[in-house]
Formats: structure tokens, sequence, C-alpha cells
């Protein structure tokens, strides 16, 4: 089974147990609070993720450690190659 | 050590997200459980806005999504090939 079914499947079985307990089926009575909480999961669960990633790009936006010497060597490779490209008779439109 | 600004940005990213996290998740799972006399209810929207607000901010963020696709293909596009 595919990554994608996988997750439809589970998706499929939290909705399905969402819809169940929300649209108060036959006979089941929860206590008026819970029901409260619990009819906007869904989105609850979508801002939450949200948040999540948004604090995780922050995050390793805030600790990813500049290479000062690794950009210099980049940069020192890309004139190497352009300076061998040029020679070789490729042309290059100004950047 | 990253750049300053870049741990100024990322550091307040982490902060908005984790007040949003907490307001949000206060306002929609802990506030059913709370008396409506509490004082505490005066800080939250009423709980329609909690649905609202997401949905409407998604939605304005595939618009933004949308309109930069076709701005980008707009400005790529090549001039029409003559025909033969």
């Amino acid at each position: 089974m595919t990554k994608l079914a996988q997750w439809l499947c589970i998706l499929a079985l939290l909705g399905s147990a969402w819809a169940a307990l929300a649209l108060s089926p036959a006979g089941l009575q929860l206590p008026v609070p819970l029901r409260q909480a619990l009819l906007p999961l869904p989105i609850y669960l979508l801002v939450a993720f949200g948040c999540f990633s948004l604090a995780t790009v922050g995050f390793r936006l805030a600790t990813f450690n500049d290479c000062q010497e690794a950009a210099a060597e980049l940069q020192d490779h890309i004139a190497m190659a352009r300076a061998d490209l040029r020679q070789r008779g490729l042309r290059f439109h100004p950047q | 050590q990253a750049t300053t600004t870049d741990r100024a940005v990322g550091f307040g990213l982490v902060a908005f997200s984790l007040v949003l996290f907490v307001y949000y998740t206060l306002w929609i799972i802990v506030l059913p459980f709370i008396d409506s006399d509490h004082s505490i209810h005066q800080y939250f929207l009423p709980r329609e806005y909690a649905v609202i607000i997401p949905v409407v901010a998604g939605l304005l963020l595939l618009l933004f999504i949308g309109v930069f696709i076709m701005i980008v293909m707009w400005k790529s596009r090549k001039p029409a090939r003559k025909s033969d």
C-alpha cells in the first residue's frame, strides 16, 4: 500500500470517528462542554499543525549556522567554473 | 552562528506561533469547560469566530498563492513562435 493510501486510510478513520461523535447519532449524549470542544476539532488540529510547522521553520532558521568559509569557497568554485566554461566557448549573459 | 536578523526572525516566528497555539487551544478546548460568568471569557471572541477566522485566513492564503503563480507565469511567457 502506498504512503498516500495509508495517510488517506488514517484520515478516513479519524474523520469517521469524529463525525460519529460530533453528529450525535441515536442515543449518544455527551456532556455539553465536551461536544462544544469536539465540534471544531478538525480545524483546531489544522491550525495546531500550522503553528507547529511555523515554529519548526522559525527554529531551524534561527539555529542554522552561517558557514563563512564554505560560502567563500563556493564563490571561488563558481568563479573557476565560469572561467573554465568561458574558455571552452560558452557565453554567459550578465547575472 | 546564524546571522542576528536570522535569529531574531526565527525566534520571533517561534514566539508568535507559540502565542497563537496557546490562545487558540484555550479558545477551542478550555473555554467550554469554564462557567460563562467567569471573567476570562471577555478576552475571547464568540466561538463562531474560532472557525470563521482560520477558514478566511486559509482562503486568503490560497488567493495569494494563486495570484503569485499567475504573476510568475505571466512574466515567464515567451513571445509567440513564428509559424513556417
